[in-house]
């Protein structure tokens, strides 16, 4: 099967992927080698796997390969890829990460929630956000989301992914 | 026995293990150049600081990143003693000398109480542990010791390289060193500068013997919050974890353990697992590092493994001493706390007879249950055996413990083992433990020389952990005829830890009896209050539930059982709790502690109105050498606490970077949140009752109060910051919610429904 990653067409063995059974964070992560999507509970409760299909924030590690055939994916390899996201480097600002591990996530959760929401309020990104940091570092993903969004309004221009509804 | 023979014999004990160890000077921490290994171009100056070709600085990175930053602390105070730009010092992995060794760590583990600071016996216990620690040289990432043993190692090897250039410079440019300046890796004087590669080699054949340490006035980085070296690679996906290794004709393999902590697998039938496509084998692992037996399976990606573990039909045996159940552990702790005994690991005047002319008393049970770690990044190894080689890939605290314990399920020598430490996706202390590091070496075994990447399920990390050891605390203080407090009492009881962790990871320090853990007593024999009969004692029960360290250890539910009864003793005698608290911290040592607790009531607005609805409590403790002072402002939501914010307040010494201290602060906050609400590990039958994260709930974004950070000025060396914040947050939430509600919480988790 050809999968649309990062505005690539890269072609995968349909049975190194179990006839397209295989949840997406595992082709990404151990068929493709693009580790930046991280596995942290395999039932999407922790959105450290989040990735963009067409636009929308989705959990790779419940997503079968097969249902994203034909679609745009996006991954943190491809989110700052010419130059750094309004979030990527508001989190940098912020000094949002600390181990790191589930930032690759939360990036993804929140360049979608900007995308759809241009100036959240923080209700917006409680519910938006609900992916878990075992570090604890919600407080300055809040505060990155909120400098990325002005970044934003101030002309920041944001890349529309292709294929993302418009 | 009485505790101080105790402690001596034990130090006593370990230091025959080394052979004329008496006599011996002690071992510089400096070491020798060769020790980093110089590439083509690179010029070491000792066994810390080498020169590169540009003239960058490369310094010997023994300490692990998990998130606390220290991979950013560290190369600030090579910078600083240098002069350098931050940028201009990069990190290689130290190797395995004895001088890379965490010394701190090792004199923080003494059971002292601080009424003896400076005490003959607490200085001799410190100068011989300190000296057995550089010995041993035991390299390891925890008890939030690193910048406290850099301190003492990293600053001084940077100095002496800075000495060794400006020799090599004076010569070089006719100039005299007290003429020197150092900006940017450039060396002035007379008119003329010379660069750090072009000193380098001169300066390594140098020999200094009048090294200064840069005086805190002059400091143009430490104290200032850089922006962490790490966060780049951390933003854009590229930051290697564990799980992120991608080697050459790697295989992966998923463990399939023993359901049952203890247990082992009987019969199994892995047909239909071995007829999944790209499912190649089973291996049966044993018991390692003091886990629970199983099995793992091997595939050609990591999903394939995992179905194929799932495919297995396994008969699975219990533990030979019966099954393990938690609830019936935790009424064994509360009855071994009320009966008391154990080690007293603290004891000031006579708590029996103020007890017994006392007009009254107040006494109180608590307890806390067993905790998972749940980083984020589930325990992973990869391994290659290849060749007599054996070559690591691992997210650990323990890179030399890890290394011997693959050497010997390689059976091969330490020396040919190399260990590539990765970034760590959480460590919280999980990654003390080298279980997943022998697993992985058991199934390089099996791969015919092809790395392979050993790999946990959440299930398997959650339910197979070392877990944070359930407690049980009697409380029990004497009130005079005036109304105040005359005696405190504390019995708790609960499994040591750190004889544990030695049989597992340490085996050379594990003794055939277990020594006084402090690890487990800790935060409550140590209290800074002047009550003036005080007895503190500790029961080391030994359940069978393999428990390890928790971020903050002992004091994560020490300062619970401690800070929430100290709350009562205010209430008791019609004291407001701050005010209470100010009372009984009289003693100079005690200083400290109130100066961190007047921040933080003063900077929460302590005694302000709040909105209805709301209440504050507040708690205060010391671990890992800092004070940490918390004020929670917390209301009920739907019949459930809602924080809305939490005022922190530190004193850990000098800071390095607050930038990270206000990170660590917030960070615990929230992890000590997660575990005060909802953490709790049930065992039924062996089992392991909470797989997941929908079982075993993390506090989310929405759910977060606001959380500020407030220093106390200090020039007095740094103490610990990765953990300190965790332990006053549960006992300063209880007593909001007593303050709310009226209703003491005495047990953890606060919700249990």
């Amino acid at each position: 099967m050809d999968l649309q990653i990062n505005e690539k067409t890269l072609p995968v063995n349909d049975a190194a992927t179990m006839d397209g059974t295989m949840p997406l964070l595992w082709v990404l992560r151990d068929v493709l080698n693009m580790t930046g999507t991280k596995f942290g509970c395999g039932v999407a409760a922790c959105g450290a796997c989040t990735v963009r299909v067409d636009g929308q924030a989705v959990r790779s590690c419940v997503t079968p390969v097969s249902a994203v055939v034909g679609k745009q994916v996006q991954t943190i390899e491809g989110l700052g890829a010419a130059k750094l996201h309004a979030v990527q480097q508001a989190w940098i600002e912020e000094q949002v990460p600390q181990c790191g591990y589930c930032q690759s996530g939360m990036l993804m959760a929140a360049a979608s929630l900007l995308e759809a929401n241009p100036a959240p309020t923080d209700a917006q990104i409680d519910e938006a956000m609900s992916n878990i940091c075992r570090c604890g570092t919600y407080q300055r993903v809040r505060a990155g989301i909120h400098r990325a969004a002005k970044a934003l309004a101030a002309g920041e221009a944001v890349k529309p992914l292709q294929g993302a509804p418009a | 026995m009485k505790r101080r023979t105790m402690i001596l014999s034990g130090l006593a004990g370990v230091g025959a293990l080394l052979v004329g160890w008496g006599v011996m000077p002690a071992r510089s921490r400096l070491g020798k150049g060769e020790l980093l290994l110089p590439q083509t171009g690179e010029v070491a100056l000792n066994g810390w600081i080498k020169i590169a070709q540009d003239g960058s600085v490369l310094m010997a990175m023994p300490r692990s990143e998990m998130g606390q930053g220290v991979h950013t602390a560290l190369p600030m105070l090579v910078a600083e003693e240098l002069d350098v730009p931050l940028s201009q010092v990069r990190i290689v992995q130290s190797g395995m000398d004895a001088i890379y060794g965490n010394v701190a760590m090792f004199v923080a583990s003494l059971p002292f109480h601080p009424n003896q600071d400076g005490s003959t016996l607490v200085n001799t216990g410190e100068w011989m542990t300190g000296k057995l620690a550089r010995e041993l040289g035991v390299i390891v990432t925890g008890g939030s010791s690193s910048v406290a043993d850099a301190w003492g190692s990293v600053r001084i090897a940077a100095a002496t390289a800075r000495a060794q250039l400006a020799q090599a410079a004076s010569a070089k440019l006719g100039v005299s060193v007290e003429q020197l300046v150092f900006d940017g890796g450039k060396i002035s004087g007379g008119g003329k500068s010379i660069n750090f590669a072009a000193l380098a080699a001169d300066a390594a054949a140098v020999s200094v013997s009048d090294v200064k340490l840069k005086d805190a006035k002059a400091f143009k980085l430490v104290g200032k919050a850089a922006p962490r070296a790490d966060v780049p690679a951390k933003v854009n996906g590229t930051a290697q974890f564990g799980m992120d290794v991608r080697l050459p004709g790697m295989v992966y393999a998923a463990v399939k353990l023993c359901p049952m902590l203890g247990g082992s697998p009987g019969a199994f039938n892995a047909d239909a697992a071995l007829k999944i496509k790209g499912v190649e084998r089973v291996v049966q692992l044993p018991a390692a590092g003091g886990g629970t037996a199983g099995l793992a399976v091997i595939g050609a990606t990591t999903w394939h493994a995992r179905q194929g573990a799932a495919a297995i039909d396994v008969q699975w045996q219990q533990r030979p001493l019966g099954a393990l159940n938690s609830e019936q552990i935790e009424k064994e702790l509360v009855q071994i706390a009320t009966q008391g005994g154990g080690f007293a690991f603290h004891s000031r005047s006579d708590a029996d007879a103020a007890e017994q002319g006392a007009s009254r008393k107040v006494e109180a049970l608590y307890s806390a249950p067993y905790l998972a770690h749940a980083t984020m990044e589930p325990m992973n190894c990869t391994a290659q055996l290849k060749d007599g080689k054996l070559t690591l890939w691992v997210p650990t605290q323990v890179p030399q413990m890890a290394r011997d314990a693959a050497a010997k399920v390689a059976g091969i020598g330490k020396d040919d083992v190399t260990v590539n430490v990765t970034l760590l996706g959480g460590g919280f202390g999980r990654r003390l433990e080298v279980d997943f590091v022998e697993q992985a070496v058991h199934v390089a075994k099996h791969t015919a020389g092809r790395p392979v990447q050993l790999v946990y399920s959440r299930e398997e990390d959650m339910t197979h952990d070392v877990y944070r050891p359930a407690h049980a605390a009697l409380l029990r203080a004497s009130v005079d005829t005036n109304g105040r407090i005359a005696s405190l009492r504390i019995q708790s009881a609960g499994d040591a830890i750190t004889p544990r962790w030695f049989e597992r990871a340490l085996p050379l320090l594990a003794g055939p009896v277990d020594a006084p853990d402090k690890t487990t007593a800790e935060g409550l024999f140590d209290l800074p209050y002047d009550f003036g009969h005080q007895h503190m004692s500790h029961s080391a029960t030994k359940m069978g539930v393999p428990v390890g360290y928790w971020r903050s250890v002992g004091h994560s539910h020490n300062a619970f059982f401690s800070e929430s009864f100290v709350d009562e003793l205010a209430h008791a005698t019609q004291t407001d709790p701050l005010a209470f608290r100010r009372q009984h911290l009289t003693s100079e040592h005690a200083k400290r502690h109130l100066a961190v607790l007047n921040l933080a009531a003063e900077k929460a607005g302590w005694g302000k109105k709040l909105p209805e609805g709301h209440a504050h409590g507040i708690a205060m403790h010391e671990s890992f050498n800092s004070v940490v002072a918390q004020v929670v402002q917390v209301s009920m939501l739907n019949g459930v606490p809602r924080v809305h914010k939490v005022v922190c307040a530190v004193d850990c010494g000098q800071v390095v970077n607050p930038g990270i201290v206000a990170q660590q602060m917030e960070g615990s906050v929230v992890y000590a949140l997660s575990a005060a609400l909802w953490g709790k590990i049930d065992i039924v039958g062996g089992e392991v009752q909470q797989k997941n994260y929908p079982q075993y709930r993390m506090l989310k974004l929405s759910e977060t109060p606001v959380v500020e950070t407030h220093l106390v000025p200090s020039t007095a060396k740094p103490t610990g910051i990765g953990e300190p914040a965790v332990p006053p947050l549960a006992p300063a939430l209880a007593n909001a919610l007593f303050a709310l509600t009226g209703k003491r919480a005495r047990s953890l988790p606060l919700i249990t429904a």
